[in-house]
């Protein structure tokens, strides 16, 4: 029993088949790369986990519970955790702040943000939003407001801010763009260490060399629908992936 | 000229129109909604302080409008509150799906809709001509200080109510959340969050304070007509706002100042002849708008009206 189940979920935009009779399970604690050249529909289907997309048909469930139907920020707090390709942040907040407004507080309700009886919460709050800070090496920048971060301190606060609300899988979608080798080198190193501490993570990626040695299963897509999965050294050598990726070398005109 | 009486002037109508602008800066500033029809909450309130506290209408009188309930004023005032709220909700329903621009679009069209009601529906509130003369509470009761002193009290006080308030609001975590939706939405709403209810709440908390400054503006004119109630009190606002900085309640506060404290500097002026007071009305407005500029050029409050810090440090 996967945690995360998706049986066959199509979506499409106009004439495009996006996603088309998608299936593929993610297990509990898995690190697991999802793959496919450009167009092959990998962001679409982060998109219909997290809601901003409603599929026509299928099912999405998590831990047993459906998520299609549901808006996007109800599957959010149901523990799905994800990012963007470009990542996304509260520019004129300080990282910890990115933090504290990810998670819900019971100042954010008037009544209670007017007396200021959240004081105690804030305070424990805090003190975990500064570790998470230090686990992506973003310890010393907590004051600083996201909009003067560089492109990669910005998506390692992106990972911050959604392990900050303690997901039951985290979605990465192409966390090494724009990250200089030694915050790449750092960011391995984290998800290796969620990774030990159980949680499940799905990465989309671009960057081969740093997926496959980074997760143990890949699900490798193609036109919407999962051409094969296996663990990566199967996928490396398999010569319908190398296909999909470079084209036929004796079919047709590429 | 008389300082005495124009430091009063400033004071209170500062007192009144701050309290505008604050719920502009909680709405616009904080939340990122465009309000363009602060006014709508503004009238919405005065008019309802007024038919709620006149004498019945009587058929002597040419006078016209709807009812008079001859409440006292503390009621009066209740009650705009309440037609701010109700009028929020009613803009705000519909309205606080729509992003941006046309939100703007919106809620100006709604004021503009609101004036054109006032003015047109001559058994509402006397149409063009209003309700002038109208009374100011506790007259008696104050007799022993100058009216006017105790206005300006007054006003000053609901001022300082509205910013003690809103200024505990920005420094918690729903200011955060505020601020976090307007700067980006679907980061907020991945993160688990309705944006939705902090939007209508925030627009439905704070216009209540709009219409309850409509019904203090009610006792400094003695005037619930029309022309007071312009799309340039909207405007007004607006300026003092963008001068002050947005975003941040005491910029607010130091914008409608400013404002208020030009308009009636140049007020103040003897003109011998009605001409002269035309061009210096005219210029009025060109100084307003170079003012503006220069504002927004060199920033000469920045260092006064930077985001307040909010976390409450463990370490």
């Amino acid at each position: 029993m996967g945690l995360l189940r998706i049986e066959g979920v199509s979506k499409r935009f106009g004439g495009l088949r996006a996603v088309d009779q998608c299936s593929f399970t993610v297990e509990q604690g898995s690190l697991t790369g999802l793959i496919g050249p450009n167009g092959a529909g990998k962001s679409t289907v982060f998109n219909l986990i997290s809601g901003l997309y409603k599929p026509e048909s299928g099912s999405i469930r998590l831990d047993g519970e459906e998520l299609t139907g549901q808006s996007p920020d109800e599957i959010a707090a149901r523990g799905v955790g994800r990012t963007f390709q470009t990542p996304r942040s509260f520019s004129t907040l300080s990282c910890l702040e990115n933090l504290l407004a990810s998670i819900p507080s019971s100042g954010e309700h008037l009544i209670s943000s007017i007396f200021g009886t959240y004081l105690a919460e804030e305070k424990a709050a805090t003190v975990r939003a500064e570790d998470y800070l230090d686990l992506v090496g973003l310890g010393a920048r907590s004051d600083t407001p996201a909009d003067e971060l560089s492109g990669g301190e910005l998506r390692m606060l992106e990972v911050a801010r959604q392990l900050m609300r303690n997901p039951k899988i985290l979605l990465l979608d192409e966390p090494t763009a724009g990250v200089t080798p030694t915050l790449q080198v750092r960011l391995a190193e984290t998800l290796k260490e969620l990774h030990a501490r159980g949680l499940t993570v799905v990465v989309v990626e671009h960057n081969l060399g740093f997926l496959l040695d980074l997760v143990e299963r890949v699900v490798v897509m193609v036109s919407g629908q999962v051409l094969t999965q296996g663990d990566p050294d199967a996928i490396r050598s398999d010569p319908e992936v190398i296909n999909a990726y470079l084209g036929r070398r004796d079919g047709d005109a590429a | 000229m008389n300082w005495g009486q124009l430091a009063i002037t400033v004071v209170t109508l500062v007192s009144i129109l701050g309290v505008v602008t604050l719920v502009l800066n909680m709405q616009y500033g904080h939340a990122g909604l465009i309000n363009f029809g602060v006014v709508a909450y503004f009238a919405a309130g005065a008019y309802t302080y007024v038919l709620l506290t006149q004498a019945p209408p009587s058929e002597a009188s040419l006078d016209q409008y709807a009812i008079g309930l001859d409440l006292p004023a503390w009621a009066g005032l209740a009650g705009a509150a309440v037609a701010g709220l109700v009028f929020a909700a009613i803009t705000g329903w519909p309205t606080l799906r729509l992003r941006g621009e046309y939100l703007a679009l919106t809620t100006f069209a709604f004021a503009e809709v609101f004036h054109s009601f006032i003015v047109n529906e001559q058994r509402f509130a006397n149409g063009t001509r209003g309700l002038v003369g109208v009374p100011r509470p506790y007259r008696e009761e104050l007799s022993f200080i100058d009216y006017d002193i105790a206005l300006a009290v007054a006003a000053l006080v609901f001022l300082i109510i509205a910013y003690v308030i809103f200024e505990r609001i920005v420094r918690s975590p729903y200011g955060r959340a505020l601020e976090a939706l307007r700067d980006d939405e679907l980061a907020l709403v991945t993160s688990g969050k309705r944006s939705r209810r902090f939007r209508l709440e925030i627009f439905l908390f704070t216009a209540p304070f709009a219409a309850m400054a409509g019904a203090f503006y009610i006792w400094y004119t003695t005037l619930a007509i029309p022309d007071l109630f312009t799309a340039e009190v909207t405007f007004i606002v607006w300026i003092a706002l963008v001068l002050g900085g947005e975003g941040s309640n005491r910029g607010a506060l130091i914008g409608i100042t400013l404002v208020i404290l030009f308009e009636e500097l140049i007020r103040a002026i003897p003109f011998d002849t009605i001409r002269a007071a035309q061009i210096a009305a005219s210029l009025e407005v060109a100084a307003l708008g170079l003012l503006l500029i220069i504002f927004l050029r060199w920033q000469p409050f920045a260092s006064l009206t930077r985001a307040p810090k909010r976390v409450a440090r463990s370490g």
